[in-house]
């Protein structure tokens, strides 16, 4: 089960040419650095105007999701699971 | 020269994307599903829990009498559509022809460009090998290859899930010989019937059977299910661009238990009207026949009557007061209903229907573009109707994973 965290993070991406979206790299968050070593899924979510991506990511086993609002280029973990 | 069509099946598709967001997911039995109570419905089931013989649109009780295991998951209609998109994208490199048959189904038509990959199978692996890179190796897809689409669709049935299987056309006597009616596409278990009733149970009955009785039985779709019979399938691709206009726009709501007091859903069915009227206005059409049905307990009879508006309208109000008018037509008047819902037909293009002189319409339809614009900018939710909020909160979903704290109240 995921639990909500809802609090803003630096990200750090890259843009490679022909990718459908940005890739998520790494994130700060609290202080410290996490490094993504998998993506699992990114989807599309609009709200009016406003575009977000959503990620769903691994970083050293443990599932993260994370929101990018497009149009004012924040970042936002979401919400996590820890491995038990 | 005739046709290779291909039919894409995403298998156990909400439950793969699901599967594939939340990797805790995977391997394990969980169902899709609208709320995650007792009350709710499984809208797709992943494979695992399809070996407890949950399926798609069991009760949630039900599916948890057969599988006590089953790991429930709240849907998340955005995250389908955003991998659909992608996964039409994909398809779009192979050919032109291509319909986009549902969220999770596809056929292409590569009759001209097969040889160029190698023939039908070598498209069909590689538009699978390209969904497991680029989508996720748990959305997995199934290719069916056949002649024509009922075929094809048939075929790929056959081969789930993260198969792929062609119909040559000497494998086709047997084919016909072997299945029975109920297994095509666009025989349901109605027709079925009927056709059970008149001694036809396979294919190759239905081919064999006369023109004349099936046409005389089904209309001009008798002629459609002789050809089926017969082996061959004319069934024309829509290609996504050239996708008909509308001939109705509608929605409808399966109530949970604490909103099927009439009143209740009444206030749920202004709602239905608002978001058609917008959806119309969105689409530039205007309508004139309404719509309005319920149904009666779980699995109870549906009422429904329609009526015809004076004018062509795209107003949320005048749709409602429409619904007023078939309700007091509809002789059954239940104190509890568990689904309600409106449709809008009989549509016009909004720019080919006269402006109203009267100023309250007017006024009105400024009202309703003024509040599209909101919606436009700041989302569905940013203004809604006051009666809408009698009914609270709306459900809130974090990247689509339930919380335990949401759910629909009364307010």
């Amino acid at each position: 089960m995921l639990t909500a965290v809802n609090e803003p993070i630096d990200a750090l991406v890259i843009y490679r040419r022909g990718a459908p979206h940005p890739l998520l790299h790494a994130f700060r968050w609290k202080d410290r650095r996490y490094d993504v070593t998998s993506t699992h899924l990114v989807h599309r979510e609009r709200e009016g105007e406003t575009i977000y991506l959503v990620y769903s990511v691994n970083c050293s086993g443990d599932t993260y999701v994370v929101r990018h609002n497009v149009g004012n280029g924040r970042w936002t973990l979401e919400a996590l699971e820890a491995i038990d | 020269m005739s046709h290779v069509i291909l039919h894409v099946d995403m298998d156990s598709y909400f439950a793969s994307v699901e599967q594939q967001a939340c990797p805790s997911l995977r391997g394990r039995p969980i169902g899709v599903t609208g709320r995650p109570t007792e009350r709710s419905i499984v809208v797709a089931a992943s494979r695992e829990a399809k070996r407890h013989r949950v399926g798609t649109g069991m009760p949630v009780w039900e599916a948890l009498k057969a599988c006590p295991q089953l790991i429930l998951v709240p849907g998340n209609p955005e995250r389908y559509l955003s991998v659909t998109q992608r996964f039409v994208e994909i398809l779009k490199e192979y050919t032109a022809l291509l319909e986009i048959y549902s969220v999770d189904e596809a056929f292409l038509d590569v009759t001209q460009e097969a040889p160029k990959y190698g023939g039908a199978i070598a498209v069909g692996e590689e538009i699978r090998r390209r969904f497991r890179e680029e989508l996720g190796e748990c959305i997995t897809a199934t290719v069916g290859i056949a002649a024509g689409k009922s075929f094809a669709k048939l075929i790929g049935a056959r081969n789930k899930p993260d198969g792929i299987g062609r119909l040559d056309d000497e494998e086709m006597p047997e084919l016909l010989e072997s299945t029975p009616v109920g297994d095509v596409c666009g025989i349901g278990r109605r027709i079925e019937d009927r056709l059970h009733r008149a001694g036809i149970r396979t294919l190759k009955e239905l081919g064999d059977a006369s023109e004349a009785f099936l046409k005389r039985e089904f209309g001009v779709y008798g002629l459609h299910l002789h050809e089926i019979g017969q082996g061959r399938d004319s069934t024309p691709l829509v290609p996504y661009m050239e996708v008909p206009p509308p001939k109705s726009v509608g929605h409808s709501k399966s109530l949970p238990p604490d909103l099927r007091d009439f009143r209740l859903a009444l206030i749920v069915l202004r709602d239905l009207c608002d978001q058609v009227a917008r959806r119309m206005r969105r689409l530039g059409y205007m309508g004139r026949t309404v719509h309005c049905g319920f149904r009666v307990g779980s699995i109870g009879p549906h009422y429904g009557k329609q009526t015809t508006l004076a004018l062509p309208s795209d107003d949320g109000e005048a749709f409602y007061e429409a619904c007023h008018v078939v309700l007091e037509k509809i002789p059954v008047k239940p104190e509890r209903v568990s689904n309600i819902g409106v449709s809008v037909g009989n549509l016009v293009a909004t720019d080919r229907t006269p402006h109203s002189l009267l100023e309250t319409d007017r006024r009105r339809d400024r009202l309703n573009r003024a509040v599209d614009r909101i919606r436009d900018r700041y989302g569905d939710r940013s203004i809604r109707l006051g009666t809408s909020l009698l009914v609270r909160p709306i459900p809130q979903h974090v990247g689509g994973f339930f919380m335990a704290s949401d759910d629909l109240e009364i307010g």
